[in-house]
């Protein structure tokens, strides 16, 4: 079915209504609108591009299942994240019983997980500045949890606060604190390249 | 701390979270944001950094998959496949009451509509005719008595209407609407 370019600047809203009515069209704008943001939020929660690629597309393919139950009340993005988001984390889940951590001991003697990257799955193996792919890795991956959370959905997700608020069921005003708190941690640790 | 260093902290921690928010953008900040902004060189700072911290995320975003559209797509037509069989379920079992009910009432011959069935197994066939038959002459013995009680423009009404809701549950189901479980006006 051809999507014209009055579909493809329909409101998420207005483009659910249409795929609710049967058209596979306007649910592929709604993909190739957020189809990026979501591979990019689910590559960093995951920390596989290949597995946040597969992990996207069924999220879209639940979202599309799941249609008729979404309340229009919310935003679309908040709840295609959601969904993504829960999918992210049975992975986590999984993995996690699937697998075996290797540590090492570091200079205080205390144990540190070593984490092995596979530069054919890494989400930042795009970046042609390794050095920066790696500090950025360690700097997210250093987040507290909480905080970790907040900028991969405003940063990767590309969510505004408000759909964070939203999210994350917290108040506007936490979020911005948050943010902020986490930003200037972000901006300390990367001076070198900004 | 003098009141005018204390606000001007508090002038900072605003219009540095504001910073932050708008990714190191100037044009949320009012006439005396702005030049508070002009006269706090850590609020500057600040704003560089964010822009600078804005493109380096913007960059960090891995390129889009071009063929996304296409699989997710293409995996929807399992799904869909799916929801049409569960929603032309009611009409197949429908067809078949309407069928067997035209068979025992003798307005089609069951012979006939045997004849025209694929020939699995003779016994399986002739078991499955001799049950439509039994409850064929019981419901034919039933429909009988009705025409004989009831009016015949009764009788004439029921079978419109069975044939309209027949009808209505056919197009229902070619026309696949989902509905939102959260819409009024649907």
């Amino acid at each position: 079915m051809a999507v014209t370019e009055k579909t493809r600047q329909l409101s998420d809203e207005r483009l659910v209504e249409l795929s609710l009515d049967g058209d596979e069209g306007a649910f592929g704008v709604l993909v190739r609108r957020y189809e990026r943001r979501l591979t990019a939020f689910l590559s960093q929660l995951v920390g596989d591009i290949e597995l946040a690629r597969e992990l996207s597309q069924e999220a879209f393919v639940r979202a599309w299942s799941a249609l008729e139950r979404f309340n229009p009340k919310y935003r679309f993005s908040t709840w295609l994240f959601r969904i993504a988001h829960n999918l992210g984390i049975d992975q986590l889940r999984r993995r996690r019983l699937l697998t075996t951590p290797l540590y090492r001991t570091d200079s205080e003697g205390g144990e540190v997980e070593v984490v092995v990257p596979d530069l054919d799955k890494d989400p930042l193996g795009h970046l042609e500045n390794r050095v920066l792919a790696s500090e950025l890795r360690e700097v997210i991956d250093g987040l507290r949890p909480e905080y970790r959370e907040l900028v991969l959905l405003r940063h990767f997700g590309g969510l505004s606060y408000q759909e964070i608020a939203d999210f994350t069921k917290m108040p506007l005003g936490t979020v911005k604190n948050k943010l902020f708190r986490a930003h200037s941690v972000l901006r300390k640790a990367l001076t070198d390249f900004l | 701390m003098i009141r005018g260093e204390a606000r001007v902290a508090t002038n900072c921690q605003t219009i540095q979270e504001m910073l932050t928010e708008n990714g190191g953008g100037l044009e949320h900040l009012d006439g005396a944001e702005s030049r508070h902004l002009e006269v706090c060189p850590g609020c500057r700072e600040v704003a560089a950094a964010e822009k600078a911290l804005g493109l380096l995320f913007r960059k960090a975003i891995p390129p889009a998959d071009p063929v996304v559209e296409e699989r997710v797509l293409a995996a929807l037509r399992p799904v869909r496949i799916r929801r049409r069989i569960v929603a032309f379920l009611p009409v197949a079992a429908s067809l078949m009451v309407a069928l067997v009910g035209a068979v025992m009432v003798g307005g089609v011959p069951g012979s006939g509509i045997l004849g025209l069935l694929p020939e699995f197994s003779t016994q399986g066939w002739m078991a499955f005719a001799t049950g439509v038959s039994d409850w064929g002459s019981a419901v034919a013995t039933g429909a009988r008595a009705a025409s004989t009680t009831l009016d015949p423009a009764v009788l004439a009404g029921a079978g419109l209407v069975s044939i309209f809701g027949l009808l209505g549950v056919v197009l229902t189901a070619l026309r696949w609407r989902r509905v939102s479980l959260w819409r009024d006006d649907r």
